[in-house]
């Protein structure tokens, strides 16, 4: 019995997966666990795994960023700016200056002058879109293709890569063969689907992909398995007892919320350099705030960030490239409702059983009429699911404990 | 003998205050050494001087006759001192390994070698006989075991002198003694001790020398077979003791407030508290024990509605209470002083005046035929309250903040004692403030007693609760296990019925 319950609690998450790829075997649906949709989705994930990385090295450090999204405006310009003025790769690295920059900036008034930490990011986010717009005037003052909203095209791109003899890459000139293709296409269930996921992730991505992809472990054994990384928690949980140990609380702090924004900026010039190609106003588009998002959801550990941003990606990618297969994660979300009914039953939760059965049989009344979703909840498919997701989730965040509250020096008690 | 530590004509001012006045203080290698004096005497501060926290205006510190100059706890770590805090230092997400080797590399990015540590620290363990399973967060852990982490993690940054500021504060009887005996271990081990406390028993117990500091001058160092209590009381207050009155009036008969059968369980369906049923009579004061988290927290609220119930029913003055909010309750005549004044008890950036009102806006005397305050009656009720109760503040529009601990603990108690409540609720009423503070509310408890007001007296600190009580109900794992008449009992026997060791 209680091992029943633990594994409902762990496992619980994985039950609209397992609904995906059931749904997927219709033809209709064929798409949401095509190949294609999962590099997309991958694709789509990686600003949003950047910025909620970005988010955690903050908020571990106690330090509430809500202007990840400003720093990743900055991220966008500086980037198209460097990539522009220097090439592709220098553009990478100048965006995450200027993310920095910001991050720095975010630190200097929270840490040293206690300002309010969602005061300060406000402020931050503000700051950034003036500031964007303001750059971009002043430096393509008469260059071609330039206008005060966009940035002329960056010089050269990041490479690609594919991986051999698994995904089909080549080796000099060699093609080697695309084995996990091969399985993907013999359409045999659960194999396939997860042969598609595969192919997303090892086929014809950016190495800026790849890059933001080892952030992840890299992340986890800095904060979880160094010096730094313990100092750096330390300082979130508990500044005052950080300090009585000799540990430099502001400069932990400043080191965290620097990092934040180098992410950040990092995550906005990816959408550039490895997107777009140029600078756009507003090309952000809200994904820093979506970015914090996935690091709740991911109960601030780099692997959860990981898996957030990519359920994000993947009903992201699922809108723009086949809005017939968003009709089938109406059933899903309608099973999973009811699987939830049950769990809530089992829970003798029964106001919450009744409200998630009603749900679950408004979706399927809606899925069982209908032949394709109205193109303007198409586009709003990401958001809903993150939302949906994150209330349904039902996980016990663990905050920091002293996350957002300002330290001064020697306030030991 | 070779001295720890030498402390010369150490001063400190902090605006308004002389905190220290050249204090000069001398501590024997391998002794262990008490500094007694009352809230606000000035321990803490030199504490923080010793310890590097704070920088003194004058005076110099020798630590094992070498000067030294610390300007952090690093340095003075780096010496040798090590401190237990009185609330702790310690990360509750953060495991208790990760606790103890925190700042002890410098922040790099390199692996840290966990298992190295592991073994070294339980070296460390075995040698002062202390233990504690390393692998568990923080949060899971006991007051008791909480503090030995504090005490592991200093021994093993090599302190040779362990300062510890008021230790025993926040232990019951049974874990007091514990540490005691690790305390004479480390002694043995030839670790010097700075214990710095208010309760003389325990320090009589314990300390070789005393200290004794009052109003931020050192007053004298005594060798504990040279002292007795009532000497030490007396040069820490500068005046002799005052003793308890006997009590002249007796409980009546009539009951106040009855509970029968409470039983509440928290959202994960674990129970909070069950099978609770007692009576408060008219002049009583009914005292309740128990460790922290032990239910009678969550009983109390439960009485004025804000836990709620699943079953059972509170009765006061022969009326059923399950249909009536927290206001009602408190408008027909309970008043509640919470736990932390500063957290529940008042709004700290608001005047006194206004602190007066919050939940009482709706009472007739502060609110006029428009629905607005009568801010009038209001200051006036303040003004009584601040002469009433010897509240030091410069006015009723002073800050709350601006008042010191025990002077906001005093306008609390004023405030609801002012309504002529039939039954008060008092939680912690005297907790972390002044003796003197402490003397004027027991003084007003007892005299209100006296004149016919119920009180529900819950207090951690052992000796008020059998000294202000008529009896105790004793808490233990959300069951009351015992009531006792108070003058039958002695701190050590509740403290066994309250940690379960007897029953």
């Amino acid at each position: 019995m209680k091992i029943f319950k633990s594994l409902t609690k762990r496992y619980i998450v994985f039950t609209p997966i397992l609904l995906v790829v059931v749904v997927a075997q219709v033809e209709t649906y064929s798409q949401l666990t095509t190949s294609g949709t999962f590099g997309a989705a991958v694709r789509l994930a990686i600003p949003i795994l950047l910025a909620g990385l970005g988010g955690l090295y903050s908020e571990k450090t106690g330090v509430v960023n809500i202007g990840l999204e400003g720093m990743m405006i900055m991220g966008t310009w500086f980037g198209a700016w460097g990539g522009f003025t220097f090439g592709a790769w220098q553009g990478v690295f100048i965006g995450m200056l200027g993310g920095a920059l910001f991050g720095l900036i975010h630190a200097i008034a929270t840490v040293s002058f206690q300002v309010d930490h969602i005061v300060s990011g406000v402020a931050i986010n503000i700051l950034a879109a003036g500031v964007a717009r303001f750059l971009n005037v002043i430096a393509y003052e008469g260059v071609a293709y330039a206008s005060s909203t966009a940035s002329p095209r960056i010089q050269g791109d990041i490479g690609i890569f594919t991986m051999p003899f698994l995904a089909g890459g080549k080796i000099g000139e060699t093609v080697t063969p695309n084995l996990i293709g091969r399985v993907e296409d013999l359409n045999i269930f659960l194999v396939s689907d997860f042969a598609g996921l595969m192919l997303g992730f090892l086929s014809n991505i950016s190495y800026l992909t790849l890059f933001a992809l080892i952030l992840v472990p890299v992340s986890f054994l800095v904060l979880w398995f160094t010096p730094l990384g313990l100092q750096m928690r330390s300082v979130g949980e508990y500044p005052a007892g950080a300090e009585s140990l000799g540990v430099n609380v502001y400069l932990m702090k400043y080191i965290g919320v620097t990092i934040s924004g180098a992410l950040s900026g990092l995550a906005g010039s990816y959408l550039v350099v490895a997107g777009t190609g140029t600078y756009l106003e507003g090309q952000t588009g809200g994904r820093g705030f979506i970015g914090l998002a996935s690091m709740l959801f991911g109960n601030y550990k780099p692997f959860g960030i990981l898996m957030g941003s990519g359920l994000f990606g993947f009903a992201d990618a699922l809108q723009l490239r086949s809005p017939q297969a968003v009709h089938g994660l109406l059933i899903v979300i309608s099973i999973f409702l009811l699987v939830l009914t049950f769990k809530a039953i089992f829970e003798k939760k029964y106001k919450a059983s009744v409200v998630s059965f009603l749900l679950s049989a408004a979706f399927l009344i809606w899925f069982v009429n209908s032949t394709s979703i109205p193109n303007q909840f198409v586009y709003f498919t990401p958001h809903i699911t993150t939302l949906i997701v994150l209330s349904f989730a039902n996980q016990r965040i663990k905050l920091p404990e002293k996350n957002g509250v300002p330290y001064k020096k020697g306030e030991l008690n | 003998m070779k001295l720890a530590i030498n402390i010369k004509n150490i001063t400190k001012t902090y605006p308004g205050v002389l905190a220290n006045s050249d204090v000069s203080i001398k501590v024997k290698s391998g002794d262990i050494h008490a500094i007694v004096g009352e809230n606000g005497a000035g321990k803490s501060t030199l504490m923080k001087i010793l310890y590097g926290m704070v920088k003194p205006d004058s005076g110099n510190i020798e630590i094992f006759e070498n000067k030294a100059n610390m300007s952090s706890p690093k340095d003075s770590i780096n010496l040798g001192i090590g401190m237990v805090h009185q609330h702790f230092m310690l990360a509750k997400n953060l495991t208790v390994l990760e606790n103890i080797i925190l700042g002890i590399d410098r922040p790099f990015l390199k692996n840290i070698k966990l298992s190295k540590y592991k073994t070294e620290i339980q070296k460390v363990m075995e040698l002062y006989s202390l233990n504690i399973d390393l692998n568990q967060y923080v949060d899971e852990l006991s007051v008791g075991e909480k503090q030995r982490v504090e005490i592991i993690k200093v021994l093993y940054r090599g302190a040779k002198i362990l300062i510890l500021d008021e230790p025993t504060a926040v232990l019951v009887p049974q874990e007091v003694k514990d540490l005691f005996k690790n305390l004479k271990d480390l002694k043995n081990n030839g670790v010097t001790v700075l214990f710095i406390s208010h309760k003389l028993d325990e320090v009589l117990e314990i300390a070789d020398e005393i200290s004794v500091m009052r109003s931020g001058q050192m007053i004298d160092t005594v060798l504990n077979d040279n002292v007795s209590k009532t000497q030490l009381a007396e040069m820490m207050i500068g005046k002799s003791l005052p003793t308890p009155p006997a009590r002249l009036t007796s409980t009546d008969e009539e009951v106040i407030l009855k509970v029968e059968n409470l039983k509440s369980n928290d959202e994960n369906g674990r129970t909070i508290f069950e099978d609770v049923s007692f009576e408060v009579h008219k002049s009583e004061i009914l005292g309740i024990a128990g460790v922290e988290g032990n239910g009678q927290k969550e009983v109390v609220e439960a009485i004025i509605g804000i836990q709620a119930l699943d079953s059972g029913k509170v009765i006061f003055k022969n009326n059923d209470l399950e249909k009536q909010g927290t206001r009602e309750r408190l408008e027909s005549g309970i008043s509640f002083i919470p736990e932390d004044r500063q957290l529940q008890a008042m709004i700290m950036e608001m005047d006194l005046t206004n602190n007066v009102i919050i939940g009482r806006q709706n009472i007739k005397k502060y609110k006029s035929s428009l629905g607005t305050v009568k801010m009038k009656n209001a200051v006036n009720e303040s003004e009584k309250v601040i002469s009433a109760f010897e509240v030091k503040t410069p006015g009723t529009s002073t800050l709350a903040t601006a008042l010191s601990g025990g002077n906001q603990q005093k306008f609390v108690v004023g405030r609801e004692l002012e309504d002529d409540p039939s039954l008060l609720i008092a939680s912690q009423p005297t907790r972390g403030i002044d003796i003197g503070a402490q003397a004027l509310i027991w003084e007003k408890l007892r005299n209100s007693r006296d004149e016919g007001l119920s009180v529900l007296l819950i207090s951690a600190d052992l000796e008020e609760l059998i000294g202000l009580s008529d009896r105790i109900i004793v808490f233990y794992q959300g069951k009351l296990v015992k009531e006792i008449e108070a003058e039958n009992i002695t701190p050590e026997d509740l403290g066994s019925y309250m940690t379960g060791l007897k029953k």
